[in-house]
């Protein structure tokens, strides 16, 4: 399969990944919330409430698109396929199973950095296109973030890179040893720190900040729209997860085989509930901190990590 | 393609260039405000220049209905201003009336008011504490303290049947005596609460983002919180030694051994963790009370249901969760008060806002907001 | 355990302040980690239940409400009557009116009756416990309207009045009277023929008993007679009514002194029990000089002349009354009206504290008393062994700090012109003669050691009961100090111990309201008020000060009853009225025999939960329910009318959390 057909299969596949991937994350999240919260979570619709997101996502379907009188309607409609594209498309290069990724390319791993950022723009054209200032303030911040701690995670992601010798995903796991866990794991601290503000979590989710900005860039949205919005989130943790499982922590190199692959996605949900455990455990940053902790602290982690893979290890 | 906002004004920024500014509207219905207010922030960049606080969203008329009711029928009203501390509003309109019809109030009555208002202290601090920290989105934190304050509650209700409007503290005593087994309840929860109260320490004033946002936010000087008369956590947050429990003692307060934790920056942080080093106070003001309590009647015997003092006025006030809470009533020597001024700390305390909030981000618009606690049920009256 | 705040206010300086940073991160996370392993607190839907407080305050309900039912009446034979009340107020169903009187007289049975226009029944009713109606209802201190809710309103309900409208309307329809059955083979002597007496003798009546009574005098009625003037009590009354006790079957000798015509050895052996009921007889007198002077005089000696010849000498002469209590303003009262030109009162006690009864006190002065208050008795002034004046001295206080009586005298002397001094300071009981020659034996101070609590005294079989026993005290006092001694004489003869399974009167705890203010109370809810003559025109003669109402106004006051405790609605909109929101309207009507609650609409949309309403109800018949889910599919049917009021809360069509009574507490169900 190749070319025009092949990319619409895989993109299909990626974008029902995310919804299942939605519908399982917004679940576990609420239930790993309700138990730090001391409550229960959802339990009443299905068994263990597993149905409660998908009647969610039922009820979103088909409650009234909104357009508020006063937006830019093309860019309103637009925006949020602008936000979840991308996001989709980052998922095609994880190395799911040995020798198996949806798109075996050769700069992989910049793929995967580079493409998720362009949701930006979408986020950008949301809060703009709402005419709100909420929404303006939260997509600026969103582009402000989203542009900083590119930089961090990236020159994370550079020191696994030094090691394979190769941005070709799979080729990166094939070189995978156990021990770069511990040679990286200043670098897996500042990738997983900057995926939050990636992903726009908490205690980094200054654009949306419910209780400053009501909900930033799509607080004029609802209905199914709205839904894209959530979806592109958790879709983000989920391929922010995959990576970093993958290439920081081994992925299915551990074991052989169906086994591997299982411990594979054991090991992204452990990363998905630290990621929930983060966001209900602080509190949000301010812009100017957001700042300073991207540039000032992780900004030179990612740099000393990079020294310490490309200077020190192969002198040792 | 341009924003459609209320109003913009230019200025001057400050590389000297004219810059535009964005009016952001807060409120009245925000998740911050806390209720129904509202706040008109200009902004330069993130930057507060200006913060205009707009209130009278939650104005009920609650003064001018207390002219058309009884005594009695006003206690109710009571519970409506603040209405997450019910029992300040009570006992601080009923010392007037007492002080007003001179009733003598027994003395378990005594005990009893201040029980449940130490209570009250905790639960509203709590309120205080778990909302401002979910205004930086410390959601955790919000239940763990509304828990705590959960607790109270359902002692509340087991008290007198309300969970929130409690019209418990009446003009002559309370209105019904304890039940069986509630002061042992009560230790068990001042037990447990200490516990909490060091977790939820632990885990928001040590933590290095909530200092970052609470920490040199909303400064507010001892002499500004004199002169602009703050009270209360606010007040003593910013160093000013003024607790009326102390300082005014009413009641049988007097006959406590307490602390008054008194805040050194004055800024949010001072002021959240004055309201958490309260509770732990509060607690052992219950302890004693209920240590110390004496048996007796709950409220003044062969008290006439038509309470009709006599022609004149009276002040009182009392130290509620968010300060100085003072009722003045005129009496016309009719069954029904002549005026009834409710002076509300929570108002005083609000006024601040514009002060506070200038030159912090909008960020902070809620820091500063929730670091004042404000109740506008007891602001708009 | 003292759990002190560990957090520090700041970081450290350097390295160790970035460690403590980044600590505080994994701090807050093994915090949340912790308990999200700890157990949950909430309890799964929708079977949760959490437990609820019986102290509710959810949406109304009405346990009953006024319309044709007749409410409990306590009728009972004395020895029982005791158990009943008790078991009432053990259940707080016993109405305030009925505990606080000493004799338990169903006064608000009584109010039953005269509202539904029964009198007889009524008249029969009351006469069960205190005897005499009419009588009572003319002189009795009534702590039943002391205890009266409706003072927590507005104005006590006129309970005594009613008492003697009931005579009044039962004197009209008087069935016809016959001898109750004797079917005891046992007898009674009663010496004394008081109120104590005549309630112990009704009981023992009604028990079957044959019951003789004795009376020195010529005429019965004992202290009613010979102390109460006759301006409070017509004679005819009080004889009318013990005419009824002897047309009942009481064996009456008038002019019999027992120990001097008869002594009391043979009663003793004529009779199985013997109840000594004579009351005191003699003034007491204070040791301070001239009191042996012409013109000096004990209360009682002074009372028994006016009243039985309505001359005591004193016309046209300054009578100075000392004492402040009841017996004290009779004498006043009296000594006017036996023609005396000036009436001065000095007692201990300043006004507002004086012993005896306000309105006694207020209809003295009235009638042109001079009362002096705070000054104590110094010396009789006396010219050739007449009075001539008195001297006084200012009392500064009468009691210490114990309550004991000390009074504290000041330095102030004031003398008064007056011809005749009358003490009444207390009274003393006069037993020689009656118990000379038998087992019998007096105190040093002339006193019959007796018991209090069942009143027998040293000799079985021999019995005391009222002033002799209490000391000085009210009528109604000495009538349920009567029923005891019948309950111990009835015990006595049917040789039952005496105190097991005896169940004492509960003591009235129910609180002494202070009369609320009736400032703006419609006319139509107040007291009818209890038409008296002019005092220029009463205080000439020894008519009838009370005049009595009218049959309708008798009507409209025992309508006024509140039926405390009775657990059904009366419709005395006090929930109405001490609504907040004006969530409450009822309406009633109250014609004789059709009395009925109308209306009784609660607007939920306007309650707030106070709990003001059902906390005041006086029957007990509105309380609040655990509902708290009130959802409606329309907005009307948040107006709940009087049926869905009355409706049991468990099937009504807001879905209750529970359905629930108070008491329940929802817990695992």
């Amino acid at each position: 399969m190749s070319g025009f057909v092949g990319g619409l299969v895989w993109g299909l596949a990626g974008g029902m990944l995310i919804a299942l991937a939605t519908v399982f994350g917004v679940w576990w999240e609420r239930k790993v919330a309700g138990r730090i919260h001391m409550r229960i979570g959802p339990q009443t619709t299905g068994p263990a409430g597993l149905l409660q997101v998908p009647a969610d996502t039922l009820k979103m379907i088909l409650k009234e698109d909104i357009t508020p009188a006063q937006v830019d309607v093309r860019v309103f409609r637009l925006a949020p396929h602008i936000v979840f594209v991308p996001v989709a498309m980052s998922l095609t290069v994880i190395p799911f199973a040995s020798g198996f990724a949806p798109l075996n390319t050769s700069i992989g791993m910049l793929f995967f950095l580079a493409v998720p950022s362009l949701s930006v723009i979408g986020m950008l054209l949301a809060g703009w296109s709402s005419r709100n200032t909420y929404a303006t303030i939260g997509g600026l911040r969103a582009a402000a973030q989203m542009i900083s701690y590119e930089l961090p995670r990236t020159l994370s992601v550079l020191s696994v890179v030094v090691l394979a010798g190769s941005m070709r995903p799979l080729e990166v796991m094939e070189a995978w040893r156990p021990w770069w866990i511990l040679a990286n794991a200043i670098g897996f601290l500042v990738y997983f720190i900057s995926s939050i503000a990636e992903v726009n979590s908490i205690p980094f989710d200054l654009p949306q900040a419910e209780s400053e900005l009501v909900a930033g860039y799509f607080a004029d949205y609802s209905g199914i729209r709205w839904g894209i919005f959530m979806m592109t989130e958790y879709g983000a943790v989920v391929a922010a997860s995959l990576f970093g499982a993958a290439v920081f922590l081994g992925g299915w190199r551990w074991l052989p085989g169906a086994f591997g692959v299982v411990l594979f996605i054991a090991l992204t949900l452990l990363l998905i509930t630290a990621i929930i455990f983060v966001k209900w455990t602080f509190p949000r940053m301010r812009s100017d901190q957001l700042m300073t902790t991207a540039w000032k602290i992780l900004t030179p982690m990612a740099l000393v990590q990079l020294v310490i893979v490309g200077v020190i290890v192969p002198w040792m | 393609m341009s924003l459609q906002i209320e109003e913009q004004r230019q200025t001057e920024g400050p590389d000297g260039r004219p810059r535009q500014e964005l009016v952001v509207n807060v409120g009245p219905s925000h998740p911050s405000t806390h209720g129904v207010g509202r706040v008109v922030v200009h902004l330069d960049g993130e930057v507060i220049t200006k913060a205009d606080m707009i209130i009278g969203y939650l104005h009920r008329g609650i003064e001018k209905m207390c002219e058309n009711r009884t005594y009695l029928q006003v206690v109710p009203l009571t519970d409506r201003l603040d209405y997450v501390g019910s029992m300040y509003s009570n006992w601080a309109y009923c010392r007037a009336v007492e002080r007003l019809a001179a009733i003598r109030v027994p003395e378990r009555a005594e005990y009893i008011r201040v029980i449940v208002a130490e209570m009250q202290r905790i639960a509203s601090h709590m309120m205080s504490i778990g909302s401002a920290a979910a205004d930086t989105a410390a959601a955790t934190l919000f239940i763990y303290s509304f828990d705590e304050r959960e607790r109270i509650i359902e002692l509340f209700e087991e008290l007198c049947g309300a969970r929130l409007t409690y019209n418990y503290v009446r003009p002559g005593g309370v209105a019904f005596d304890l039940p069986e087994g509630w002061t042992d309840s009560v230790l068990e929860f001042t037990k447990a609460h200490r516990k909490a109260l060091d977790l939820m320490d632990r885990m928001y004033f040590g933590n290095v983002i909530a200092r970052g946002r609470l920490k040199g936010v909303a400064v507010l000087g001892r002499d500004d919180a004199v002169a602009w008369g703050a009270s209360g956590p606010v007040a003593r947050g910013s160093g000013v030694d003024w607790d009326l429990r102390k300082h005014d003692s009413y009641s049988v307060y007097p006959r406590f051994d307490f602390n008054v934790p008194i805040g050194e920056n004055g800024d949010a942080y001072d002021r959240a963790r004055t309201r958490l080093l309260e509770c732990y106070e509060s607690c052992s003001i219950i302890e004693q009370a209920i240590e110390q309590m004496p048996t007796g009647p709950h409220k003044v015997e062969g008290q006439p249901r038509l309470i009709m003092p006599r022609a004149g006025d009276a002040y009182d006030h009392i130290e509620s969760a968010r300060g100085s809470l003072g009722v003045y009533i005129v009496a016309d020597g009719s069954p029904r008060p002549y005026r009834v001024k409710f002076r509300s700390p929570a108002f005083c305390n609000l006024a601040l806002v514009p002060k506070l909030a200038v030159g912090h981000t909008l960020s902070d618009l809620v820091v500063v907001l929730g670091s004042l606690d404000p109740v506008f049920g007891e602001v708009d009256r | 355990m003292d759990v002190r705040p560990q957090v520090s206010n700041e970081y450290s300086e350097g390295i160790a302040g970035v460690v403590e940073r980044w600590k505080s991160l994994a701090t807050g996370l093994s915090i949340t980690l912790g308990r999200a392993m700890g157990p949950h607190k909430t309890l799964s839907y929708p079977a949760e239940k959490l437990p609820m407080t019986a102290r509710w305050r959810g949406s109304l309900h009405l346990n009953g409400i006024l319309g044709h039912d007749e409410i409990e009446v306590v009728r009972s034979q004395a020895p029982e009557y005791n158990g009943i009340i008790a078991g009432l107020y053990a259940e707080e169903r016993l109405a305030p009116c009925v505990g606080n009187c000493p004799a338990n007289v169903d006064a608000r049975g009584q109010n039953y009756y005269m509202a539904d226009d029964r009198p007889v029944e009524a008249y029969e009713l009351v006469r069960e416990r205190n005897i005499m109606p009419g009588v009572l209802g003319r002189i009795c201190h009534h702590p039943c309207e002391n205890a009266c809710r409706r003072n927590y309103y507005d104005e006590p309900l006129a309970i005594r009045p009613l008492h003697r409208m009931a005579y009044e309307a039962y004197q009209e329809n008087k069935p016809a009277l016959s001898p109750m059955p004797v079917t005891q083979d046992k007898s009674v002597a009663i010496i004394g023929s008081g109120p104590s007496g005549l309630a112990a003798a009704f009981d023992l009546m009604r028990l079957g008993y044959k019951v003789t009574m004795y009376e020195k005098e010529a005429k019965p009625g004992g202290a009613l007679y010979s102390g109460v003037p006759s301006y409070r009590l017509p004679r005819e009354v009080l004889h009318g009514e013990i005419d009824d006790l002897v047309a009942l079957g009481l064996e009456l000798h008038c002019g019999v002194e027992i120990g001097v015509d008869v002594p009391i050895d043979h009663l003793m052996g004529e009779f199985d029990a013997v109840l000594i009921a004579v009351g005191l007889q003699v003034s007491r007198l204070l040791p301070i000089p001239g009191t042996d002077a012409d013109g000096v005089r004990g209360a009682l000696e002074f009372l028994r002349e006016s009243n039985w010849k309505g001359d005591a000498g004193v016309k046209g002469l300054r009578v100075m009354v000392i004492g402040g209590g009841n017996v004290a303003v009779d004498v006043a009262r009296c000594a006017l009206r036996v023609g005396a030109s000036e009436v001065r009162l000095a007692c201990l006690e300043a006004s507002e504290e004086m012993p005896c009864h306000p309105w006694e006190i207020e209809e003295a002065l009235d009638e042109g008393v001079i009362a002096m208050c705070g000054q104590g008795p110094e010396k009789v002034l006396e010219q050739d062994g007449k009075v001539v004046g008195m001297q006084l001295r200012e009392c500064l206080s009468v009691f210490d700090e114990s309550g004991r009586f000390s009074p504290k005298f000041g330095d102030e002397y004031t003398t008064v012109d007056c011809d005749v001094v009358v003490f009444s300071i207390g009274q003393a009981p006069l037993l020689a003669d009656l118990v000379g020659g038998s087992d019998l034996m007096l105190t040093d101070r002339g006193l019959l050691p007796v018991d209090g609590e069942v009143m027998t005294t040293d000799v079985p079989g021999v019995f005391a009961s009222g002033e002799v026993v209490t000391g000085p005290g009210s009528a109604i006092a000495s009538i349920a100090s009567g029923h005891e001694a019948a309950i111990s004489i009835d015990r006595y003869l049917q040789g039952h111990d005496l105190f097991e399974g005896r169940v004492a009167r509960p003591v009235p705890v129910y609180d002494r309201y202070q009369v609320a203010t009736v400032e703006g109370v419609e006319e139509s809810r107040r007291r009818v008020p209890m038409p008296m003559a002019r005092p220029e025109e009463r205080a000439t003669d020894f008519r009838q000060v009370e005049l009595g109402m009218t049959h309708l106004e008798a009507l409209n006051e025992a309508a006024r009853c509140l039926r405390c405790q009775t657990g059904v609605c009366v419709g005395c909109t006090f929930c109405a009225r001490t609504c907040p929101d004006y969530a409450i309207s009822v309406d009633r009507i109250d014609d004789p025999g059709e009395r009925k609650v109308t209306h009784y609409d609660l607007d939920l949309t306007k309650c707030c939960f106070c709990g003001l309403c059902a906390e005041q109800c006086p029957t007990d018949a509105l309380r609040h329910t655990g509902q708290y889910e009130l959802s409606f599919y329309q907005r009307d049917l948040m107006i709940f009318d009087r049926d869905e009021m009355l409706r049991d809360p468990a099937g009504t069509r807001s879905t209750g959390r529970d359905g629930i009574h108070p008491g329940d507490s929802g817990g695992e169900a």
